[in-house]
Parts: C-alpha cells; structure tokens; sequence
C-alpha cells in the first residue's frame, strides 16, 4: 500500500460533503469535503504500488481545470487513470448539485 | 421516464443504493456513513486500503410508512467481509432497534447480505461480532419479524450464512448463493471430488437461490427488481402472523435427515422431492451405531469427567449429553466428539455436522421446555471442536440452517434465564465454535497449548486472501485477532476465564474440581450481573482496555446518530 498527498491553491468552496465510489476491485472511493481553506489538499492511498507518477499529472490535470478548496480523499483498488477521472468528476457534481 | 416499464436491477445496485430502494424515500437517514469516516483500524497495518463505511451500509427510516433499519453490505469491498467495524454497525444497530423494541416500538430490520463471512482480516473480531449479530436478532425476533434478502452477487456465506438462517423470511434471487462453506473453501478441505469449486453446475443446483427455495432453505424467489423485492419485504411486514422460524422446525430437518442415505451422492432434484416428502414423513429410526469406538479427545474426556456418574441423556454418538450436577446447581452437559461410524462421511473427527447441530439444538430446546416452570438448570457447552463439517452433502442439506438452529437454540435459553456456560479444553474453530460456545453467558478455556480459537485453517485462510503461508504468518504477528493462540484471543476481552494449571488432555479429579469452580463462579456471576446478552464481552477489562476499542467506538456514535 502507498500513501500521498498533493495540494494545490485553490478559491472556490464546494456546496457540500460528497461520496462516491467503492473501493472494490478496479474501482475507488473518493471523499470530498469543503475545506475553508483556499486550497485542495488530495490524499491518495492506493493498494497498487508504484505509481506515483502516473497519479501526479492526473491529479494535477483534473485540479487545474476544477478551481474548488476542498479536501479530498481518494481510496484506490485498482482504478485505471480513466476510473480516476471519472470518479473525481461524478464527486464534483455530487459536491455541487443536490 | 416511466418507472413502471423500467425496472431498476436490485443485484446491480450498489449497497447504498439497495438501502434507499428499501426505504421510503424522505424517510432515509444513514447513521455512520462516509462522512464519519469511521474506518476499520486492522486493514491499513496490513497493507489492504479501507474504506470509509467499512463496506456496512446501516440506514433508518420508514417502509411503506412503517418504522425499519435497513442494513446492507458491500459486497465489492473486500468481498463483504465482516471486520470490526463493519460487524460492530450490524450489531449495535440491530441492539438499539432490540432497545425500542422492547420499549414497545415496532421497528423491522432488514438485512441484506453480499457477504463472504469473516473477513479473514480481522478474523476473530469477525466472529465475535457475528456472534453478537445472531444475539440480537435471535432477541429481535421476539417482537418483529427480521427479514434477509440475499440478492447476489456473492451470496451469504460463513457465519453469515448463519445469520441468516436465523432470520424470519429470506428472500433469495436465481443468482444469489446460500451456504456455509464456500466452493473454494470445500474443495481445500475435502478435495476436488468431494466438491469442484470451478464446476458453476454444481455450485448453483447446491447453493444457488431457485435450489434453497425449492428445498427448504428460503422463503421466496424473487426477480431483480428493486420495486418488487421493496413490496415482498413490506408484505412480510403487514402480514399480523407470527412466523414460525426455520430454526424452531427441527423435527421437519431431521426428518428430512433420516430419509437420506449419504453414501449416494445426492442430487439437487433428489432433496427438492425429499424435502416434500419430509412434511408428511415420520422421522425413520436410525439406531446410533453401538460398535462406534469411544473417542478419547479432550471433549469426551472432560465430558465423561464432568458428567460424573450421571446418565447420558443423548440420541447419537457424536454429540454427548448428560444431565449433572456442580454442588447444588442443576447442570446440562453438552459436549461434540468424534464418531468414526458417523453416517456423514465428513462430520466423523469431531466436526459440527449436519446431525450435530440439530441435536444440540434438540437438546438445548428440550431443557428450555422442561425448565419453563422451575429452576432454570445451566448449560454447559463443552467446546472441542476442529470445525464444521465441510462437505457437498452438508451444504445440500443445509448445514448453515442447522448451526443457524443450534446458535438459535443457546441463544434463546440464554435468553430465557439458562446460565449458558462454555468450557474450552481443546479447539474452538469457526462455525463449530459459533454454533457450539459463542452464545454462552460466559467463556471459560484453558491455558494450554492445544486451546485455539480461529476462523479457518491456515492453508483455508491463505487460499482465499491469496496470501502465502509466510505472508499470513507475519500478518497474524500484527493483528491479534487473527492469531490462533488462546492467549492472544484472551486480549480480545470475551473471556470469562483463562485458567492455568489444569491438566487438558488427560485431567484427573483435582483438575475436576477447579473446573466446577470455575463454572460455578460463572454462574454466580451471570446471576448477579442479570443481563441475558453478551455486552459483558464489550465491558470487560481487556475489552475497554482496547482489546474491542472499534467495538466500542462503533456502538457509542451510532447511539448518539440513533436520535
């Protein structure tokens, strides 16, 4: 198992605590909390080891283009970058909408 | 969109999802849900990543307008497997619906199951919660009915699948699975002719959900359709009878026994036409086989010591009962040996068969009944037992069902005031030990080397979390709960008593009488402490000292969410 954490500046709050996912196989759970601070700190713990660099620039990507102070929290078993993404983009409209 | 035409697939959903198809739809409240972010703590030492529900789904609200919880496991984390935290949010919820209940509230449980059993993780964390699972619901159904509903994709099995046999009404689909052992884990046992775990054939006219309910072991065969599995749980509800559990008909399962012969290999067909016939049927007398050389393991020899000079009371040889005394206290005796003519081919070491469980259970019930209306004797449970018997027969003929009776059994006359009383002097393994010791008021073993509590075998245990044997050995270094040792089961705070001195294998007089002390010091105990569950395993010392700290954490947060 390995554990990681990005942050990034951030300025927009999210509306609400959002949950989606499971950490099943392929698959992952990702956590998003409102956070009053103006950034997004992604805490990452994946069961498959080893791929740090390959979490780096998705995380980053998805960041950029999503401005929101949250902290994240992402429980990985084996997702593809695609799941990932996905994921990541299925919490955000839980954050938003209700 | 018209939701009439579309049906929305209930095995499909995920467990969150089934749990709000259940409830009305305002009424849904989730008590310790992701945002507690109440983990399991044994997973991450481990290398494996939690999850944030600990993959238990535990939800309050209505049904059709009638008060429920509702709890559904994960199925995809980690196989469903009850740890901890996950088993702790199954059995405090259901203690607090229990609480309400006995106030005079009617609340319904429902459980959904999508569950390999223990999650051999946390394994003996998994089975002392399982066993507090079946206590509650075993009280539970005094008030209500409890309804199970097994969709699939896993199915309910290890001690989980005796969870639900203790259930009211269970509600199966074609592609859900009811059993005891799993395929992989029969054929790692009894070998690839007893089962072939890779033979689905097999698997589903075994286990499958069209098989149980033909033949005895589920209520309803439903299809995937969360609206209609929704109107089938809240017609179990509206329905004003009282259900007679599967668990209280063992004279049907033991007739159903007697009219099979176990050197043939059943079919799946044969035991739909037997389990008919088996309404109408007398039970046939099977005289227990005189020539049956007399065990001399740790189980018989205590039984025979214990028992003294008074009769043996019991029906077949392998499970021993007898009628004694400890000073002035009336004492039922009830000990599991081995029987090398046993007529289940697989339950002959000593195992928790088919016809063991269903006697205990007898025998437990008979002693409730006799009792009603005067002293209630103590039951003493004499626990050395390798495990339940792992067999294509015993699955087929529902050997879940049968421990899922003699669990019921303890429980109820624990319930009912029976000082129930478990003695330790060899192994206490998995199902056998659910089964056979884990109601007990109170748990007394003996420090001794050849004392072990666990879940599975080693090699079992690595197989399925395709783990090596090393790999597994240094895991159970980290995780109390997964050593076999009695020492290291002790820290779990469910212990009555560890008792040094006594000589396990071949006691004399003197070892006796410290045994009768003990037992006696129970009894003196459960009749002051006068609580008929099994809380004291969360309030004793090794328990609040940390040996139960998730077990305890759990239960507080979900009472102050339960307002």
């Amino acid at each position: 198992m390995e554990n990681f954490t990005f942050t990034f500046p951030a300025t927009n709050k999210i509306d609400r605590f959002a949950h989606v996912g499971v950490v099943g196989s392929g698959d992952l759970e990702v956590l998003m909390e409102p956070s009053s601070d103006l950034q997004t700190e992604v805490t990452i713990r994946t069961g498959i080891t080893g791929f740090e660099t390959t979490w780096e620039p998705l995380i980053q990507r998805f960041f950029t283009q999503h401005d929101i102070a949250a902290k994240v929290k992402i429980n990985d078993f084996g997702a593809t970058p695609g799941v990932v993404k996905l994921r990541l983009e299925q919490a955000l409209e839980v954050a938003a909408n209700e | 969109m018209s939701r009439t035409l579309l049906k929305t697939s209930f095995v499909e959903s995920s467990g969150r999802e089934r749990a709000h198809s259940i409830l009305d739809d305002q009424s849904y409240k989730e008590l310790l849900g992701p945002q507690d972010n109440i983990e399991s703590p044994h997973l991450e030492p481990q290398g494996i990543v939690p999850q944030s529900d600990d993959g238990v789904v535990v939800a309050k609200g209505t049904i059709n307008e009638h008060p429920a919880i509702v709890i559904s496991i994960e199925g995809n984390f980690q196989g469903g497997g009850i740890g901890e935290v996950s088993g702790a949010k199954i059995a405090g919820v259901l203690e607090l619906a229990l609480k309400e209940c006995e106030s005079g509230m009617r609340i319904i449980p429902v459980l959904v199951f999508d569950t390999g059993g223990v999650r051999l993780q946390e394994a003996n964390y998994g089975v002392l919660s399982i066993a507090e699972i079946g206590a509650a619901i075993v009280a539970l159904r005094r008030y209500v009915p409890v309804i199970a509903v097994i969709p699939g994709k896993i199915g309910a099995f290890g001690g989980m699948s005796i969870t639900a046999g203790l259930c009211s009404k269970i509600i199966m689909t074609r592609g859900a699975r009811l059993g005891l052992n799993g395929p992989e884990v029969i054929e790692q046992e009894a070998g690839i002719r007893e089962f072939d775990s890779k033979d689905k054939q097999l698997i589903w006219g075994t286990i499958g959900g069209e098989q149980r309910t033909a033949a005895g072991f589920a209520d309803v065969l439903i299809e995937d359709d969360a609206d209609a599995i929704k109107e089938k749980i809240s017609s179990f509800i509206l329905e004003d009878t009282v259900y007679s559990p599967r668990t209280l008909q063992g004279d049907r399962y033991e007739t159903l026994l007697s009219l099979v012969e176990p050197e043939q290999r059943l079919s799946a067909n044969e035991v739909r036409l037997l389990w008919k016939l088996s309404e109408n049927e007398e039970i046939k007398e099977k005289l227990p086989s005189l020539e049956s050389d007399k065990s001399t393991g740790r189980g018989q020899t205590w039984f025979d010591l214990l028992r003294a000079d008074f009769l043996e009371i019991g029906d077949i040889p392998s499970v021993r009962v007898a009628d004694g005394m400890i000073g002035e206290k009336k004492v039922r005796f009830i000990a599991v040996v081995p029987d090398n003519q046993n007529r289940f081919p697989r339950a002959r070491k000593g195992e928790v068969g088919l016809l063991e469980a269903w006697s205990i259970a007898k025998h437990v019930r008979n002693a409730i009944k006799a009792d009603q209306n005067s002293e209630k004797r103590t039951i003493v449970a004499i626990v050395d037992v390798p495990s339940q018997a792992y067999g294509y027969h015993e699955e087929l003929l529902g050997i879940h069902q049968a421990c899922a009776a003699a669990v019921d059994a303890y429980a109820s006359a624990r319930l009912e005031g029976h000082p129930v009383i478990s003695f330790i002097p060899g192994n206490a393994i998995s199902g056998a030990f659910l089964s056979h010791g884990m109601q007990a008021n109170r748990l007394i073993a003996l420090h001794d080397e050849g004392v072990n509590v666990h879940v599975m075998s080693k090699q079992s245990a690595a197989r399925i979390t395709q783990r090596t044997l090393e790999e597994l050995e240094i895991a159970t270094k980290k995780v109390p709960a997964m050593a076999y040792d009695i020492k290291s089961f002790e820290k779990l705070g469910a212990l009555f008593s560890l008792v040094d001195g006594v000589e396990a294998s071949s006691p004399e007089k003197k070892d006796r009488d410290i045994i009768y002390k003990e037992i006696d010091r129970a009894i003196e105990d459960v009749r002051t402490d006068n609580s008929r569950d099994l809380s004291g395993r969360l309030s004793s010392s090794y328990a609040q000292s940390g040996g139960r700290a998730a077990s305890i954490l759990v239960r507080e947060k979900l009472r102050e969410q339960w307002k």
